[in-house]
């Protein structure tokens, strides 16, 4: 345990030493993340302004819901950027040799490429978006909230970190998987920004069923505000965060597992 | 005097197709990003068939062609970055030709696919679909395309320059990636410019990022008189000239720095 | 030298691919976009063989004969189809975190360095990796340092290094943790003549002092020469040359090859005792004369072809891998 922590220890200087050797643009780093983050926000902001409410969701609840997507996504990525990042770790040779050093393969992926700068560019912007919006959205914050809002929180890190370590895995089978990221993950997330009431069924079924955003913070959302759009799911997702995030991690550690052995490697 | 370039736009060309099944998902994902703002939009308008004058079918006509066209463009902002961090810039500067012709050719041929096999099926399946409005005459559809050119040139000098950095900073992810955050949001494909604050609208006017976008969909939607497309693609032009001498100008003062260090 | 015999256990081992199969142009393109073509290939086909502990061996074959693909079953990295390694009692596929503390890998096409930082920040990486204790770290770090002779530049950064350097640097980083199997897959790619000749002594003298087995791949034949004691040939995936390295050097040192680009394509009469191969290339004007060195007389031939034919350029050489391969199969090495 002791030699583990040791070893992130060691990881973590060594990628700040890495980004501290281009100083402009690790300064900058952080604030394009927090720019780029924005964009959707500043967007919602935008059309707010012109039409005042999507679907009965007002500008601070609009807000409370992204801030959980953020804040999720802020501690996810400490822990799971080797994974998004997985498909280039497999190209360039660098995971033939995570297989060569003696220590856990997702050990290795997770703590050799900790993105700290998107940690706090996510995070803070997920910290704001919640320090503006919490006290404006009519949720009295008593303990038993609180720590519903912590279980989600750890729930909706743990379906996306599953998520993450599911397209990880396709790598092993496929050369090039940043398309197939990118839809089922980013553009997910797109639609994560907003309440899913507004899409089509098909889209809601995918949401809930397929990359089960909804889980990450529209109904986590929904047990805090109680808006009128509920009514069309069944009451009980609004506690399921923590199971579905337990639930899909598991399976997707397994699906790590089995496919180790078809590793192919690359330049064969 | 072209044909080295053209080779290099071919090869980009032909080099798309190696992977598949990233391409066709490709696809998806632009389709999936038109239909996100068509369902957002839906909700908002509600039962309102207009709003400002603006209907809903010319807001979807904006998605589409807005983020059509971005899908299309495909700019590699990272094409110099990528060569001067691992060393090949200095090779390359030595080959005869010149490598921002061969920078613009490159991704003139990735674009020349993203257009074939990536905008006019998406189109398809767009028109299918959600449906967008039919460009309101020939004229105006063919000033359309010339604007729509005009604004793949605003965008490529825009990146052309913004790359000049990495002579400086080598690592120019963040730069781009705050560049992209002006063009998200300013130039009408995450929101569609009729609908911006009036007081942000004669900022707009003045930025390069409405040029990109916006001219050709406002062309296409006949809300431009000749005049107006005359002005507003001169405006196009200006900024083309403009951005690319400030490129210019950053391109000879990093290649010398290149040269002091020694490549 | 002595040690275990059956320390390395290859027996059977195959590996077949997946690959894409491409049509050209623009029409192939567009056909393989829709319909791709896969077929098998086989990377490994049921090679075998066994390596005693501190042996030095050279693994050798033609681009894409399945050197790589062997050296990354041996060190784990991927998995067999079918047969068994078994190395110094390990499965290197199955039983991955114990057995890698005892291997080191050198890929000469791709550094295990961190690009950004001075050398000496990825020892201590790998100091940290490995669990290196303190006093075995230091003594390793300094003693290779000496004898690579780079402590002028253990404190640049990787990416201002020259290609040499980085090899050094990358060479020692895969001895820190002081392995008792080494593989190097092409070391020294790339690396210049004086660059080249250090490698090559390093490596023979470790392999001497610390009795460390060691594989080497390569495609230089003087690489071999210097520092292998036997020899193991694949091509086309199958093994077809196993031994001392002795009796191939007799026979193979002793071949040269001459290329002659000639004004024009002439039907050139046959020598004695000399080989004429026609070389695709300049539409027929450039041909290659094979020949032992003990038999034909270098400047008779010369003299024979300059008075009889209009030359443009010759070039001399030892012929290649692939020409000694050639003659592995017409049964003229054993």
């Amino acid at each position: 345990m002791n030699d583990a922590i040791h070893m992130i220890g060691v990881y973590t200087k060594t990628i700040m030493k890495s980004w501290f050797q281009y100083k402009v643009d690790a300064v900058l780093r952080s604030l394009a993340v927090f720019l780029r983050e924005s964009t959707g926000i500043i967007v919602v902001y935008f059309t707010l302004l012109k039409f005042d409410t999507l679907n009965g969701w007002n500008i601070n609840e609009m807000l409370f819901l992204f801030s959980l997507l953020f804040v999720t996504y802020g501690i996810l990525i400490l822990f799971f950027t080797g994974l998004r990042d997985f498909s280039g770790t497999v190209r360039s040779g660098n995971f033939d040799r995570f297989i060569l050093r003696p220590r856990g393969l997702l050990f290795q992926i997770i703590f050799v490429n900790a993105d700290w700068f998107a940690a706090i560019g996510h995070g803070g912007l997920g910290i704001l978006l919640f320090v503006l919006s919490a006290g404006k959205v009519g949720v009295v914050w008593t303990p038993a909230n609180i720590i519903y809002y912590l279980f989600a929180i750890a729930g909706g890190v743990l379906i996306q970190g599953a998520i993450f370590l599911f397209l990880a895995t396709l790598n092993i089978y496929l050369l090039e998987t940043g398309s197939l990221k990118e839809v089922f993950y980013w553009n997910a997330r797109k639609f994560a920004g907003y309440p899913i009431s507004i899409f089509h069924k098909v889209i809601q079924a995918g949401m809930i069923y397929v990359v089960p955003f909804a889980f990450v913070n529209y109904f986590p959302a929904q047990f805090l505000l109680r808006k009128e759009d509920m009514a069309a799911y069944p009451e009980i997702y609004l506690y399921l965060t923590p199971v579905v995030g337990v639930g899909m991690y598991l399976l997707a550690y397994l699906f790590w597992r089995v496919s180790l052995k078809h590793y192919k490697s690359s330049g064969n | 005097m072209l044909k080295p370039y053209l080779a290099f736009a071919k090869k980009n060309f032909l080099n798309r197709s190696a992977y598949r099944f990233n391409h066709f998902i490709g696809i998806v994902n632009t389709l999936l990003r038109i239909f996100i703002f068509w369902c957002i939009y839906d909700a908002l308008y509600g039962s309102r068939t207009e709003v400002d004058g603006i209907t809903m079918a010319m807001v979807t006509t904006n998605f589409v062609l807005s983020i059509g066209m971005d899908a299309m463009f495909s700019i590699d902002d990272y094409y110099l970055s990528g060569r001067i961090s691992n060393g090949s810039i200095a090779n390359e500067l030595l080959l005869p030709i010149s490598f921002k012709g061969r920078m613009l050719f490159e991704n003139l041929g990735n674009s020349m696919f993203q257009l074939v096999f990536h905008f006019v099926p998406a189109l398809i399946v767009a028109a299918l679909t959600v449906g967008f409005l039919p460009p309101v005459s020939l004229p105006m559809f063919l000033l359309f395309l010339i604007s729509t050119i005009l604004g793949y040139g605003v965008l490529w000098t825009i990146s052309f320059a913004m790359q000049m950095f990495a002579f400086w900073l080598i690592n120019v992810w963040s730069m781009v990636t705050i560049k992209n955050v002006f063009i998200n949001v300013l130039s009408g494909s995450m929101i569609p410019l009729w609908f911006m604050p009036e007081w942000l609208k004669p900022v707009l006017d003045v930025l390069p990022f409405s040029s990109i976008y916006f001219t050709p969909v406002q062309i296409y939607l006949g809300q431009l008189t000749y005049g107006e497309i005359a002005y507003k693609c001169g405006i196009q032009g200006f900024w083309i000239v403009v951005i690319w001498l400030f490129g210019n100008l950053l391109w000879s003062r990093g290649k010398k720095k290149l040269v002091v260090q020694g490549g | 030298m002595s040690g275990k015999e059956g320390y390395i256990e290859v027996k059977n081992v195959s590996k077949r691919f997946k690959v894409n199969k491409r049509a050209n142009g623009i029409p192939g393109m567009i056909a393989n976009m829709f319909r791709p073509k896969f077929e098998y290939k086989h990377a490994v086909n049921d090679i075998s063989f066994s390596i005693k502990q501190g042996e030095m061996i050279g693994f050798i074959g033609p681009n894409g004969a399945g050197k790589s693909t062997t050296i990354k079953m041996l060190s784990g990295i991927l998995y067999p189809d079918s047969g068994e390694i078994v190395v110094n009692g390990y499965k290197p596929y199955e039983d991955r975190k114990e057995y890698v503390g005892n291997i080191g890998v050198v890929f000469g096409q791709k550094s295990q360095l961190q690009w950004d930082l001075p050398v000496i920040d990825s020892f201590e990486l790998l100091k940290a990796i490995y669990r290196i204790p303190e006093d075995k770290y230091k003594k390793n770090l300094e003693r290779f340092t000496e004898m690579l002779d780079m402590s002028g530049f253990i404190n640049q950064p990787v990416r201002q290094l020259s290609l040499g350097q980085r090899m050094r640097a990358d060479i020692v980083a895969a001895l820190l943790h002081s392995p008792q199997i080494v593989f190097f897959d092409e070391p020294t790619i790339g690396v210049d003549v004086v660059g080249k000749e250090t490698i090559r002594n390093f490596i023979r003298e470790l392999n001497k002092e610390d009795n460390i087995t060691m594989i080497f791949t390569t495609h230089d034949m003087q690489d071999i020469e210097k520092v292998c004691d036997r020899l193991i040939i694949i091509d086309k995936g199958s093994k077809i040359y196993d031994g001392k390295l002795l009796g191939i050097r007799e026979k193979y040192g002793t071949t040269r090859q001459l290329d002659v680009e000639f004004v024009e394509n002439y039907d050139v009469a046959p020598i004695e005792k000399v080989t004429i191969q026609e070389l695709d290339e300049l539409d027929g004007r450039k041909k290659r004369f094979i020949f032992e060195n003990r038999e034909v007389q270098i400047d008779e031939l010369m003299n024979t072809l300059l008075s009889g034919y209009a030359i443009r350029d010759i070039n001399i050489s030892e012929p290649e891998i692939e020409s000694l391969i050639r003659k592995i199969y017409n049964g003229e090495v054993s």
